[in-house]
């Protein structure tokens, strides 16, 4: 009996370790981390840009310039991969920002993947940002009423 | 064209005063709903995404790449971190705004192209390169940032200010709309007040009217307005007259035949029991009114206000078969209404008559007859 005990002992560490070590996702650029109900879904940052059918212009207040946009409608991306819409999402960003926020059951809402007709970086504030398709008759020259865009997303929380 | 009612004026005014007051609720929501969640969402803006200067979060990340590159240019990891800064600081600084309001600012991501593309292909990076593509974008940055904060500076001055005028404002007309309010609900009190006097004095005026001022008893058209306020009930009428009352007033002088009256009003209210209302009908005639189904009541009635009389023995010094005041008295049933009370009165009259063609001192009750044609209870003599 006690000769099994230090086997008891490895095998106790190798578990410990492989806990420990599973559940972490590796942050990249090139992808996203949507998290929902304890689960993390990996979205490939590429494969967004390669579904992204959504296409316009509008005058981007940041830029304070008319931009080509293409993305995705945020909500169908999250019900094609959470099933619902949750309620409130805790947003993270590669600059540090981090911001719990509503209302996501919009399509007006759109996952931004390109930026006249290239692929958001680091530089853009990608590699996805969020905007708003239509800001109604909001002031584009008063950027605080464009506080609810996120930018540089890297991880994408569904508040329980 | 007819004046408007008097409780209408009445409710002018109080709506008038109901409104100011309402109006003034409806400013102090506005105030608390509308205005305070502006002043909130214009000052409350850390935590959100241009809480924080974006010009000051880039400087930031500038300041770090610095830092890196300071440290070891040559290490690889401090090159790859100091690029990320770089990007970071770039896309925070690249912002329509500092492009078209900032002349440093299309040079300083200029230079901020040219160190990124020195450490992505492995160049070495000089004190030169660090002066010239991180100092003088952070100078840019610093710079725009004080202006940023100037202008902020007096935009919340100036917001500040109209908040103040606004409120001033508001006070103000709040203060006009309060004091309309109390106004208009002083002129609505006052003529409310008015009203009510008017009306006390018209009641008392009506009441005096419908009443005898020496006994205090109803009066002749009390008597009438009473009966007909019953109209259709059955009801018995008694006729008191007091007999030689001008003998006892010329013996003892008015005031004493005054007090006569009174002491016999009240003792003919007395012996009723509180059940008849009392009338006096002028001189030395009262009337007694009472609900009625039957010629005993009646009876009973007659019987005991001459034996009370006779009982309370109030003497009279010129009577000239009696030491004590007597009653003659008459009696009759009827039906309540116009026509019905003229025919009691005239059937108690009439019997009142016969007593005292008997002598006085006595009673009697006229039969009661059921007249067809109107359905009154006319009543003719026993």
């Amino acid at each position: 009996m006690s000769s099994s005990r230090p086997f008891i002992c490895l095998a106790a560490w190798l578990a410990a370790g492989l806990l420990l070590a599973a559940p972490v996702a590796a942050a990249s650029p090139d992808q996203i981390v949507l998290q929902h109900n304890g689960t993390e879904i990996l979205l490939s940052v590429h494969e967004l840009r390669e579904q992204a059918d959504v296409e316009f212009s509008f005058y981007d207040p940041y830029l304070a310039e008319e931009v080509e946009i293409r993305g995705l409608i945020f909500r169908d991306l999250l019900t094609a991969h959470l099933g619902d819409v949750p309620e409130t999402l805790h947003f993270y960003a590669w600059d540090e920002y981090d911001v719990a926020l509503g209302g996501w059951n919009d399509d007006n809402w759109i996952l931004v993947t390109h930026q006249d007709g290239e692929p958001l970086s680091l530089r853009e504030r990608g590699p996805v940002r969020l905007v708003e398709r239509d800001y109604g008759d909001r002031d584009p020259g008063n950027l605080r009423n464009f506080n609810d865009w996120i930018w540089m997303i890297k991880r994408i929380e569904a508040v329980p | 064209m007819k004046p408007a009612p008097r409780w209408r004026r009445h409710l002018g005014w109080l709506w008038l005063s109901l409104m100011s007051f309402t109006l003034l609720m409806l400013l102090i929501a506005y105030q608390t709903r509308w205005v305070y969640p502006e002043i909130h969402a214009y000052f409350s803006q850390a935590g959100n995404l241009t809480g924080q200067q974006l010009a000051t979060r880039s400087r930031d990340y500038l300041q770090e790449s610095l830092d890196l590159l300071l440290e070891d240019s040559l290490n690889e990891e401090n090159r790859h971190q100091a690029h990320f800064q770089l990007e970071l600081a770039y896309s925070l600084f690249d912002i329509g705004l500092y492009r078209n309001e900032y002349s440093c600012t299309r040079p300083s991501l200029a230079a901020l192209d040219e160190l990124k593309v020195k450490l992505r292909s492995g160049q070495g990076v000089l004190a030169s390169d660090l002066r010239h593509s991180l100092l003088a974008p952070i100078r840019c940055l610093t710079e725009i940032e004080m202006h940023q904060l100037d202008r902020r500076n007096s935009v919340t001055a100036a917001f500040v200010e109209d908040t103040r005028r606004h409120q001033g404002q508001v006070l103000i007309g709040s203060l006009v709309i309060f004091l309309l309010g109390l106004t208009f609900w002083w002129m609505h009190e006052r003529h409310r007040r008015s009203a009510e006097r008017a009306t006390r004095e018209s009641l008392e005026w009506m009441t005096r009217a419908l009443s005898d001022p020496l006994t205090g008893v109803g009066n002749r058209s009390a008597l009438h307005q009473d009966v007909l306020a019953c109209e259709g009930q059955p009801m018995g009428l008694i006729l008191i007259d007091i007999d030689f009352f001008k003998q006892y007033n010329d013996c003892l002088g008015h005031p004493d035949g005054d007090k006569l009256l009174r002491d016999l009003a009240r003792l003919i209210d007395e012996t009723l029991g509180g059940q008849a209302r009392l009338y006096r009908m002028g001189g030395d005639e009262f009337a007694a009114l009472f609900d009625c189904a039957d010629d005993g009541v009646l009876t009973g009635h007659c019987e005991r206000l001459v034996g009370g009389l006779r009982e309370a023995a109030l003497h009279h010094p010129d009577h000239p078969s009696a030491a004590t005041v007597t009653f003659s008295v008459g009696a009759a049933r009827f039906i309540a209404g116009q026509a019905g009370v003229d025919a009691g009165y005239a059937a108690a009259d009439q019997a009142l008559y016969r007593v005292k063609a008997g002598g006085r001192d006595g009673w009697q009750v006229a039969e009661a007859k059921v007249v067809a044609d109107n359905g009154d209870l006319k009543l003719e003599r026993s």
